[in-house]
């Protein structure tokens, strides 16, 4: 019996002027003035196009979309726990193979894509994220990372920078730098584990087409792909809402967040600075950062140092600081 | 032709999957429902069933991966036992809530801790508020002919539910009984494809869930309510369709030896068919004893159990499940047997045993135990006790 | 059968219908402050303020080669104004309009 494979090629867009028109993620949602996930879907959705299924695992992306009982998804798209984004993906993966199969539905296998937060992608959701990469489902897994649990208030995840302040990692005498931790790495995590993962790539809402281009790419691939996205936060990070793409921007100017793909045991790099701009200057625009010390910065800076010299490579964390 | 074969109450599911023609099935290893999942690998390896069988990472995945499937369009069939149905319990009440009716068998298993592979009732009794269909089967042949039934109610678009088909651990998953298979005709008689309302479709867009206010929910909820209300009478039609199309007739509630009973042993399970035995002993000796065994839990056939329970003097609630610091401080039927009698101008009167409790069998004697206590009961008008620790009270 | 009034319903399961080219049950255009306001003349046609809009509130009018503002949605983020590469977008107050920001009667 013919397995149902996928013949779509969504083209590459080549210039800003023809992205695509139609919106996917049309206006009528309750996120943030500025926000930068809701950025990102929408791009993500615009580059899917309606042959599209999404699944939106809880999280803002979830809640603040779908208040109440209604969506600004054009295209079909389901709720799921936080926990099980990957898991009821590849159920409706696995369920379009045998009807497609079965004769019961016509069409292009849809694009199949799990919109998570960083929680909902290698926290809470990383069981099921790591099994529909392992299982080798024809999906894409997005993790849009604006480095908290932002929906619950603000609370860290792995993917909250060292030196953070969150609800959950406030500063204090006894622990000075709020957050001691240093985050995940998620494409590595993927990439370093799963046989079938044949694409993983990172994007930024600073550079839409490259977003989009992203996009249009892992769902070409015919098999499970992974985005991480950053996507930055004017409530959790604390900047004025008019500035997510210019901390977008600089974010990657100083090498906090680094666009690459690995496509088949090959890096490739985009948009990489060719100087880049020490941490302090993206620190102190976000409230999250203020209270910390120069020794902060200085931790914060080898470990950026260090990322640059193999972007995309596993770094050693720096040691523990002597307490002041 | 139907043909009958000696099996286990897994094969049995395997086989009633394959009539079905379930079309995603997601896996996970757990003792003792394990063996209907690899019956089904076998099917699906040697192209005996077309259906996508996956690999869950655990048991909470396997529902979420069921729950993806069946809204879009599939349908779709997982399983678990004991803590992995605890496990899995986030998951419940999204896809009740959802109505996005799927199948779960489950093979019961005593909860942890510790280990005990042995079979109570406890684990799919602990789900029983989360808005899924619920039964138990007494034999393989039930367990194949429950999972029918279900797919048949849970996927009726006045229902729209998803089913827990349960069997007792090793009694029947595991011990070979007879089973007639039936034909795939008679099954496509019977069950008609799956198909959703509103499925995951991009041809139909749709949006499954999203976020709704506290004054919603109380519709959601009265939504659900109205579900379980309306359920009886499909599971009546079905049972009934059921019983002409395969020539076994069952009820929500089947009777054994009642018409001229004084008092009955009220049961769910495997260890009904002990009792049947243990009737007909104590029957040869004069006794006027008869049994009613439960086929749904949820929706409970409240009607059902009232009529024919206030025609006995008597009646003794078997409990294979716990519920620590319940009013009756015993299982969880008599609860609900003694509410659906509460209106009733004639009542019983009502006693529990707990019994076959960590996956132990329920012996004659602990039958005939049991019909003694009812009989001294009886004489003394009035229940002493309301739980009875079957082997270990004084006496 | 339980009464419920029809104003009261929800879908069953909270199957809801997808919305086309705007969600009308979230209208957003009352949540802004300030609103940006676009001299076609300074207009580059870069697409930043088309493509950076969370709430895909510009889009490109193709006969006339020109952005095209949503009143009705935009929520006064201002980022198109930060991002503007030509200085055609400048932002105003919004209660200095006489459509400026109508408060809903009622919360949602």
């Amino acid at each position: 019996m013919a397995v149902p494979v996928k013949t779509q090629e969504l083209p590459m867009i080549k210039k800003i002027r023809n992205i695509p028109k139609e919106e996917m993620y049309v206006p009528g949602h309750r996120t943030c003035a500025g926000c930068g996930p809701a950025l990102q879907y929408r791009l993500v959705a615009k580059a899917a196009g309606p042959n599209t299924i999404f699944l939106g695992p809880t999280g803002c992306m979830y809640v603040a979309n779908a208040s109440y009982l209604c969506t600004p998804y054009r295209v079909p798209w389901m709720h799921t726990q936080i926990t099980n984004g990957g898991a009821v993906a590849s159920g409706i993966e696995a369920a379009y193979q045998v009807l497609i199969r079965k004769g019961k539905w016509q069409g292009e296998l849809p694009n199949i894509i799990v919109m998570a937060g960083d929680g909902g992608s290698v926290d809470i959701g990383l069981q099921a994220m790591s099994a529909m990469m392992y299982r080798g489902h024809d999906a894409l897994f997005v993790c849009y990372d604006n480095e908290s649990y932002a929906n619950t208030g603000i609370q860290t995840s792995p993917m909250t920078p060292y030196g953070a302040n969150t609800t959950f990692t406030p500063p204090g005498p006894n622990i000075p730098e709020g957050k001691k931790l240093f985050p995940k790495d998620p494409p590595q995590l993927v990439i370093g584990g799963h046989p079938a993962v044949k694409y993983v790539a990172t994007a930024s809402v600073a550079y839409p087409v490259d977003l989009m281009n992203k996009v249009r790419k892992a769902l070409n691939v015919k098999g499970p792909t992974f985005l991480h996205i950053q996507a930055p936060c004017p409530k959790g990070w604390k900047f004025p809402e008019n500035k997510t793409i210019e901390l977008a921007k600089l974010a990657i100017q100083t090498g906090m967040w680094h666009i690459y793909e690995w496509e088949n045991g090959e890096y490739k790099y985009q948009h990489t600075p060719k100087e880049y701009k020490p941490v302090r200057e993206y620190l102190k625009l976000q409230g999250r950062f203020a209270h910390m010390t120069e020794a902060h910065i200085a931790k914060m800076q080898a470990f950026v140092d260090a990322k640059m010299k193999a972007p995309g490579k596993p770094v050693e964390i720096p040691l523990p600081m002597p307490r002041e | 032709m139907a043909k009958e074969m000696m099996m286990s109450g897994c094969a049995a599911s395997a086989q009633a999957a394959k009539l079905a023609k379930v079309e995603v099935a997601c896996s996970y290893p757990i003792r003792p429902y394990t063996a209907l999942m690899m019956e089904l690998a076998k099917m699906v390896a040697n192209g005996e069933l077309d259906c996508e069988f996956i690999h869950g990472e655990g048991e909470h995945a396997q529902l979420s991966v069921v729950f993806g499937a069946a809204a879009a369009g599939a349908r779709a069939l997982t399983g678990s036992s004991g803590v992995g149905v605890t496990y899995a319990m986030e998951t419940y009440s999204p896809i009740a809530g959802g109505r996005v009716p799927l199948q779960m068998m489950i093979a019961d298993r005593a909860l942890d801790p510790p280990g005990d592979f042995g079979s109570e009732h406890t684990d799919a009794m602990s789900t029983r508020d989360q808005g899924w269909i619920l039964g138990w089967a007494e034999t393989p042949q039930e367990a194949l002919d429950n999972s029918l039934i279900n797919y048949r109610v849970g996927e009726d678009h006045r229902v729209l539910l998803p089913q827990m088909v349960c069997q007792d651990g090793y009694f029947v998953s595991h011990i070979p009984g007879p089973v007639v298979i039936p034909d795939q005709a008679q099954a496509d008689e019977f069950l008609p494809p799956y198909k959703l309302p509103h499925p995951l479709d991009p041809h139909h867009p749709v949006s499954h869930g999203p976020q709704i206010r506290p004054d919603q929910g109380t519709i959601m909820d009265m939504q659900r309510a109205q579900a379980m209300l309306d359920a009886p009478k499909v599971i009546k039609e079905a049972l009934a369709d059921f019983g002409r199309i395969f020539g076994r007739k069952y009820g929500m509630i089947d009777q054994f030896m009642t018409d001229d009973a004084e008092m009955v042993f009220f049961i769910q399970g495997a260890h009904a068919f002990t009792a049947r035995h243990a009737i007909k002993h104590l029957r040869a000796k004069g006794l006027k004893i008869g049994m009613v065994k439960l086929r749904f839990v949820r929706p409970w056939p409240t009607q059902e159990v009232a009529e024919a329970l206030s025609k006995f003097k008597a009646v003794g609630v078997v409990e294979t499940s716990t519920s620590y610091g319940g009013a009756m401080r015993g299982g969880n039927l008599l609860h609900e047997v003694r509410a659906s009698l509460y209106e009733c101008p004639q009542r019983p009167l009502t006693t529990s045993f707990m019994a076959g409790l960590g996956g132990e069998v329920i012996p004659l004697h602990e039958f005939y135990y049991m019909a003694d206590v009812m009989s001294k009961m009886l004489k003394l008008g009035k229940s002493e006790k309301t739980v009875y620790w079957t082997g270990f009270e004084s006496e | 059968m339980f009464n419920i009034p029809k104003e009261k319903a929800v879908p069953l399961g909270c199957i809801t219908p997808a919305p086309v080219t705007e969600q009308p049950m979230m209208i957003t255009g009352n949540w802004r402050e300030y609103r940006p306001v676009i001299d076609n003349e300074k207009c580059n046609l870069c697409m930043s303020c088309i493509v950076y809009c969370p709430d895909a509130c510009w889009q490109l009018n193709e006969a006339e080669d020109e952005p095209v503002w949503n009143a009705k949605y935009c929520k006064g983020c201002l980022i198109c104004v930060n991002e503007c590469t030509s200085g055609a977008l400048t932002k105003a107050y919004e209660l200095d309009f006489e459509d400026g920001v109508v408060r809903l009667e009622k919360p949602f």
